[in-house]
């Protein structure tokens, strides 16, 4: 317990600390994981509306993989990707292993089934209504998807909340693909575990405590502008 | 807008649903589509909307096969309305937006039909928040806004209380008085058809029993069909 | 889909099985079901006790070699947790483990003397060596082949990556040691510091070309996956001592001392230490560790 309270008082003395290392710490997580969130939510919007609304063979097949890819273990796809960019691997000249780039895709592998699944349900639900009305009142094709994401929105907002919510807390794959570099590809939660590792829980509870901030003022955020 | 309905035959499932032999619809008809339950009026109302396709033949717009283009000279209200998560005024704008009309134009007639169907009050209103009623009051002024030449309603007062029937039925009339659009109108309400259409085809397993002026349909009717439909709904 | 009857069905499953899982479990927590207790004292005495080891022990695949001869010979079950040598002792110091194996001589001492652990054993040793790419090109073989301290230097003076541990482990411990003796603060872009164990260093040694500080034995148990050579050996100054200590039983009343003490007794016996040299050699021909029990 004692660790627990000196955490928390020390999670708020790393936040105004103005540590460079630290800061460098938090700013990354927030890069790769907005980054991910963001690529994944311009793919995964359209293609969750697409496979929502749209009927085509194998699609049961397709929705079913897509729910399997929500539940995916985070190592599983870190070794994946980096088995792919491994030096050996197939795209071993791209030079992306223990990369802040690799840690986005793996990041975004994680994130994207997510937001498609959210989309998929909501547009499964309502896309073909909106659809209809659209034409009805003479929308055309661009009209039309511009207000399926508006009336989707809120499905869009949920998604995208938990999408990032697995990113920024996710911890196996980006370990596996980034390494956790010291000033390099260290986020948040490679810290936390390299921490335990170490049996420094005073500090590995006070990154826990600035990560579960961090989230919640992104997450009120993103709840504003639903 | 004149429709010419040629060969058209609908299949759900291997069933025979619809199957028309020759209908035309002339300019500025308001078309009562008449019948019992599961005679395929609704199928029929959405083939010519273009929301379902037809198994086979088709269906001539003034003439010519359909074009997309002519999605913006139609509109069809359903019986059960999707609004907008927005408030009524956005709702009723949206198809004016579509056509980018200028914003001013688009305030005047928005405010224009509110005051016409007496919903002032519900303008800026959230969408979900409204009754039955005066959801569908807000889709009708939604299809009516821009002025459409083909409307086709779908069973659209189905439900809906007495009172606000009322309002959508007198809109519908002055609309039509207005600016003569082909209207067509799903409904198995025969007092409703006799209060607003011209004419009126009777539907039976999908196929027109007939067609013709409506008190032409249902005083002299020499179908057994329609004959027993009409009695019965007359008892009613 | 699943219906309203299936899903009823199932819940009612999971509470069954949830309240099944707790009444095991307080059964078990209660030290008071005594007929259990005695049967088991008249047959023989299972116990199990905590080992905290670090993780260059574990990866070398010596305690999966040893602890089944031992729970055969005692009865006793040793439950394996590997972290870094700092939250091993840590771990030792918070009573959450019976029994300390790691490599960090002087932290160990300390250990000790502030009462943690009753007494610290010399177990055996085994070696680090410096290993990088096979080609090899600080060209650090010809140079220092067995200078570590020149060896480091050539690295940071050509600016060579060298993937350090950076996790507080012994082994980190050791590099550290190494920089200092040398009047060198490594950091610059050649300097990655990884915060990971032993097995994960190697491999980005490896995928980065870089040069690392490992112990032997987990380096010659990852050998076939890696495409890196030994650089440097045999610098006395890469001996390391692995040291056993039983942790002070007033820490926790879950301590178990005397099977602790009974595992300390093992592995400093004739069958311990022989078992001890003759790990590895039959997969690696020569041993990983070297025992030197006094």
């Amino acid at each position: 317990m004692r660790e627990m309270i000196n955490g928390i008082i020390g999670g708020f003395k790393i936040l105004i600390s103005l540590d460079k290392e630290v800061y460098e710490i938090i700013f990354l997580s927030l890069y790769v994981s907005l980054t991910s969130t963001l690529l994944a939510t311009l793919v995964s919007v359209p293609l969750g509306i697409f496979i929502g609304t749209k009927k085509f063979i194998f699609k049961n097949a397709v929705v079913r993989f897509i729910y399997t890819m929500m539940s995916l273990p985070p190592v599983i796809v870190g070794l994946i990707v980096f088995l792919f960019i491994s030096r050996k691997g197939p795209f071993g000249q791209l030079g992306l292993v223990f990369t802040p780039t690799a840690m986005i895709i793996a990041q975004f592998i994680l994130v994207s089934p997510i937001i498609v699944g959210t989309l998929y349900t909501a547009s499964k639900e309502k896309g073909a209504d909106i659809k209809r009305v659209a034409k009805t009142l003479g929308a055309n094709k661009t009209q039309t998807l511009i207000l399926l994401i508006k009336e989707l929105r809120f499905s869009i907002c949920t998604g995208i909340i938990s999408g990032f919510g697995r990113a920024i807390s996710e911890v196996g794959a980006v370990m596996i693909v980034g390494g956790n570099i010291k000033g390099h590809t260290r986020v948040m939660t490679t810290t936390i575990a390299m921490l335990r590792n170490m049996g420094d829980y005073e500090n590995a509870i006070a990154i826990g405590i600035v990560l579960l901030i961090l989230s919640f003022v992104i997450n009120s955020f993103l709840y504003h502008f639903q | 807008m004149e429709l010419q309905i040629k060969q058209l035959i609908k299949n759900y499932e291997n069933k025979l649903t619809l199957n028309i032999k020759d209908l035309i619809i002339p300019s500025s008809t308001f078309l009562g589509i008449i019948g019992p339950n599961g005679a395929g009026k609704s199928t029929l109302a959405k083939i010519i909307a273009t929301l379902e396709n037809a198994t086979s033949g088709e269906i001539l717009y003034n003439s010519n096969p359909f074009t997309p283009q002519l999605l913006n000279d139609m509109t069809l209200v359903f019986q059960k309305p999707y609004l907008l998560r927005t408030t009524v005024y956005n709702n009723i704008a949206y198809p004016l937006t579509l056509r980018k009309i200028d914003g001013k134009e688009i305030n005047k007639r928005v405010c224009e039909i509110l005051e016409e169907m007496d919903i002032v009050n519900l303008k800026d209103q959230k969408a979900w928040t409204l009754s039955g009623g005066e959801a569908q009051k807000v889709a009708l002024a939604r299809g009516l806004i821009f002025q459409p030449s083909l409307l086709i309603l779908d069973e659209f007062t189905a439900n809906i209380d007495p009172s606000s029937m009322m309002v959508l039925e007198k809109t519908i009339k002055r609309f039509y008085t207005k600016y003569s659009p082909t209207i067509i109108m799903v409904t198995h309400n025969l007092q409703q058809a006799r209060r607003l259409c011209s004419h009126v085809a009777f539907i039976n397993k999908g196929e027109i029993e007939e067609f013709g002026e409506i008190n032409e349909v249902i005083f002299n009717s020499k179908n057994t069909a329609t004959k027993n439909f009409i009695s019965g709904e007359i008892v009613l | 889909m699943l219906k309203f009857k299936n899903l009823r069905s199932s819940l009612l499953l999971i509470c069954l099985l949830i309240v099944t899982v707790i009444s095991g479990c307080s059964t078990k927590m209660n030290p008071t079901t005594t007929t259990i207790h005695n049967e088991t004292n008249v047959t023989e005495k299972q116990s199990s006790i905590i080992l905290s080891t670090t993780t260059s022990t574990e990866n070398s695949g010596l305690l999966d070699f040893l602890l089944p001869v031992f729970s055969e010979d005692t009865g006793i079950e040793v439950k394996v947790v590997a972290v870094g040598t700092g939250q091993a002792l840590k771990m030792g110091e918070d009573g959450e483990a019976d029994l300390l194996l790691v490599h960090s001589k002087t932290s160990e001492e300390k250990f000790v003397e502030e009462g943690h652990g009753i007494e610290r054993f010399d177990v055996m040793y085994n070696d680090f060596v410096l290993v990088g790419p096979k080609a090899d090109p600080l060209n650090i073989t010809k140079e220092a082949p067995s200078d570590i301290l020149n060896a480091f230097s050539i690295i940071q003076e050509k600016q060579g990556i060298f993937i350090s541990r950076g996790d507080d482990s012994g082994t980190h411990k050791v590099e550290l040691k190494l920089w200092s003796d040398m009047n060198i603060e490594p950091t610059g872009n050649w300097y990655v510091s990884a915060g990971q164990g032993m097995g994960a260093v190697l491999q980005m040694a490896d995928e980065l070309m870089g040069y690392t500080l490992t112990d032997r034995a987990t380096y010659l148990s990852m050998k076939n996956t890696l495409e890196l050579d030994i650089i440097v050996e045999g610098d006395k100054k890469l001996f390391n001592q692995y040291g056993i200590i039983a942790v002070n039983p007033e820490k926790n009343d879950k301590i178990d001392l005397e099977a602790a003490e009974k595992f300390i007794d093992w592995i400093l016996s004739q069958k311990g230490q022989s078992l001890i040299e003759s790990f590895g050699k039959d997969i690696f021909g020569q041993s990983l560790f070297i025992p030197n029990a006094k």
